[in-house]
């Protein structure tokens, strides 16, 4: 009688599936930093579109402790905050010597600042990409895509 | 076969050689010049005594320490002179103790050998940094002189001792060519300066990398002063705008400009509804992104952002539409970041002819001017900086920021802005090079080419034409103080932002600075400052 009580209660437990329940798969993806957001983006279709497509999950990467209202509406409508971290805070971090503690850090006022600042001028230049220049790679924040002599 | 052992004992086998040499001496004393002749040394009999015992000195030197290199690297201006080249040597030697309290250093320094300067060449010419090599009692001997990297010392005059410091050794004599040169044109003497202009292009040519770089333009912009093919073209246009965006994306000295203005007009700014800034020089309007960024995410809300442009006419392009697209740009991404933005835009030939009447200032606005490297161009006619300063003060903003080239290629003398010129530039080169160190090679050719352009005005063209009439930062200030300025001090925020944003670009903590000079910040490669930004507000009690 004992073991039926457990099998039962085994099936009951087996029955929890995480990607039945998005919105606790979004917390626990919230708390990730870079990589592993880009390891939990290879995991299944579902995962794949969470980490795409939604952007909140990359503000918690970017600006942790700084978020306000009036920064997530500039950042949402200069292209988002999966793009921000692509583009801007990922090389940032780690030029400022910091990727290994990347998930545990508190953003300065002044990183936030640099951050945004770089991201905004980006994106200005995306805006009328065609008439300056003829190819697509003269951008501002090429500086930060290329690898430096150390 | 004498002289073979002759040449053992320049290769530091010379044992046999000079024991071979004392022993022929003794012997036959009188017949020893035509023997040696005949080997085609020339040596005096009564110098005969001196030369064994130097070639005796020789063999100790070199039987104690592995200085072989002495031997190959030692110059020697006449080989048939035996005494000469063995004197030579034995100066080079660390240990050796002579009469001659000289500078001697283990680093031996090889000139090329295409200039070498015996004294019947014409081309010789009594420079005064030639002179300043301590003299030897052989003349035949070449002294060499201490190396070192920077600092660099900016300027030579006349009564100066040589300049002793210069980027890398084989650079020394490029750099001699140009000076030479640039004195030559001073002077007048064309037929010497068309010789030395074209053997410092060769150099420059042969030299490669930043120094090799830089010295190709100063070579191109001196031909064209000595042969009179003046650059017609100073206008914009969207070549000149391509090599901006390179120069903007490779180096930090725009971004620091624009990011260093943009936090004392912040400043200035904190509280106010509606602000408006007056752009000296739009160009393609890189510096005004950020700043309305930064006031969108303000706490209390972004206010009304008023934009006024200025800019020269285009070459490609009569009916400024430029300026406008410029602004539709700004205009567009205000929109979409939320901030109300108003857009107007001027074509003038010269800031002087610009009136605060045209630019409708709204009362209850604060108003920021701005000038990013745009007042150094109005020195070349003096009357024009003060007519602009006086529009300034009639404006009356709450900040005028004001970035320059923190150097002094406006001297009087033309040698003088030369040299000043020769070494800016090549701390500019030096630093682009080590900053796009992996980027394109094409972003890196077309910051050189813009910061080329400059060379060109400053060193060939004069008059009105020399635009680039860069000055330091202490005679702006002293410009704006007797004008009716006082200084607005950036604070520590702006000081640790830039510091920020130059740790991204090269090399971690080598490389570029930034320093705080009484309220001024100064971004400098090394030890060189290059870029100055400064603010300043009316002095109380200037209201006009």
């Amino acid at each position: 009688m004992v073991q039926e009580q457990h099998r039962g209660e085994q099936e009951k437990r087996s029955r929890f599936f995480i990607n039945d329940n998005i919105d606790i798969l979004r917390e626990i993806l919230k708390r990730l930093d870079g990589p592993s957001l880009g390891v939990a983006a290879c995991v299944c279709r579902l995962w794949c579109s969470l980490t795409r497509n939604d952007d909140s999950l990359w503000e918690h990467l970017c600006f942790r402790h700084v978020s306000t209202a009036s920064v997530r509406a500039v950042v949402v409508a200069l292209g988002g905050y999966k793009r921000l971290y692509m583009v801007c805070v990922r090389p940032v971090l780690s030029r400022l010597g910091e990727s290994e503690r990347v998930r545990r850090r508190a953003w300065t006022r002044h990183e936030v600042q640099l951050s945004l600042s770089l991201f905004c001028i980006d994106s200005y230049e995306r805006l009328g990409n065609g008439r300056i220049a003829s190819d697509a790679s003269t951008s501002s924040l090429m500086f930060l895509c290329n690898t430096i002599n150390v | 076969m004498k002289r073979e052992r002759m040449e053992n004992a320049n290769a530091v086998r010379g044992e046999c050689a000079s024991s071979g040499e004392e022993k022929k001496m003794f012997e036959e004393e009188e017949n020893e010049d035509k023997l040696l002749a005949g080997a085609g040394y020339k040596v005096c009999p009564s110098d005969m005594a001196d030369v064994a015992h130097k070639l005796q000195q020789l063999e100790m030197v070199m039987e104690e320490d592995g200085i072989s290199h002495l031997a190959t690297n030692t110059v020697h201006y006449d080989p048939t002179d035996l005494y000469g080249w063995v004197q030579n040597i034995l100066n080079n030697a660390p240990n050796y103790t002579s009469t001659i309290s000289t500078n001697i250093n283990n680093n031996s320094f090889t000139p090329s050998p295409l200039i070498n300067v015996p004294e019947n060449d014409p081309r010789a010419i009594p420079l005064p940094y030639i002179e300043a090599y301590p003299q030897i009692e052989n003349q035949n001997c070449l002294k060499r002189f201490k190396s070192s990297s920077f600092p660099c010392s900016p300027a030579i005059s006349s009564g100066n001792a040589l300049p002793v410091v210069m980027v890398e050794e084989p650079g020394v004599h490029l750099v001699h060519a140009l000076m030479a040169c640039a004195e030559a044109v001073q002077l007048g003497n064309a037929s010497l300066a068309v010789g030395l202009v074209k053997h410092a292009g060769t150099l420059a040519a042969s030299q490669g990398g930043s120094m090799g770089k830089v010295a190709s333009f100063f070579a191109q912009a001196l031909a064209r002063r000595i042969y009179g093919f003046y650059p017609h073209e100073t206008l914009d246009s969207s070549y000149s705008d391509m090599l901006l965006m390179h120069f903007y994306e490779s180096s930090p000295y725009l971004k620091f400009a624009h990011f260093t203005a943009n936090h004392a007009i912040l400043e200035a700014f904190a509280s106010a509804d509606t602000v408006h800034v007056i752009d000296f020089g739009l160009k393609q309007g890189l510096q005004w992104p950020a700043l309305m960024q930064a006031l969108a995410v303000r706490p209390g809300g972004p206010p009304v952002f008023r934009l006024t442009g200025i800019g020269p006419p285009r070459l490609d392009d009569a009916d400024s539409n430029a300026l406008n697209q410029v602004g539709l740009k700004l205009a567009e991404l205000a929109q979409k970041i939320c901030v109300q933005f108003e857009f107007r835009g001027f074509v003038c030939n010269s800031l002087a002819d610009l009136d605060p009447s045209m630019l409708e200032i709204r009362a209850g606005e604060s108003v920021a001017v701005n000038s990013i490297f745009e007042l150094h161009r109005l020195l070349a006619r003096p009357v024009e900086i003060e007519k602009v300063l006086a529009t300034v003060k009639r404006i009356n903003p709450d900040i005028f920021t004001v970035v320059e080239q923190e150097a002094n290629h406006n001297g009087p003398v033309f040698l003088e802005r030369f040299t000043e010129a020769l070494y800016y530039y090549s701390s500019l080169f030096d630093s682009l090079e080590a900053s796009v160190a992996a980027s394109s090679e094409e972003v890196l050719v077309m910051s050189e080419m813009y910061l080329g352009r400059q060379i060109c005005n400053v060193v060939a063209c004069e008059g009105e034409d020399r635009v680039e009439r860069h000055e330091t930062l202490g005679q702006w200030r002293g410009r704006f103080s007797l004008g009716g300025f006082e200084p607005v001090h950036l604070g520590s925020n702006a000081f640790r932002q830039a510091r920020m944003l130059l740790a991204l670009y090269a090399e971690g903590g080598e490389g570029y600075r930034v320093e705080e000079n009484n309220g001024s910040l100064l971004l400098g490669w090394h030890t060189r400052q290059l870029v100055a930004t400064s603010a300043w507000r009316l002095a109380p009690g200037e209201l006009c």
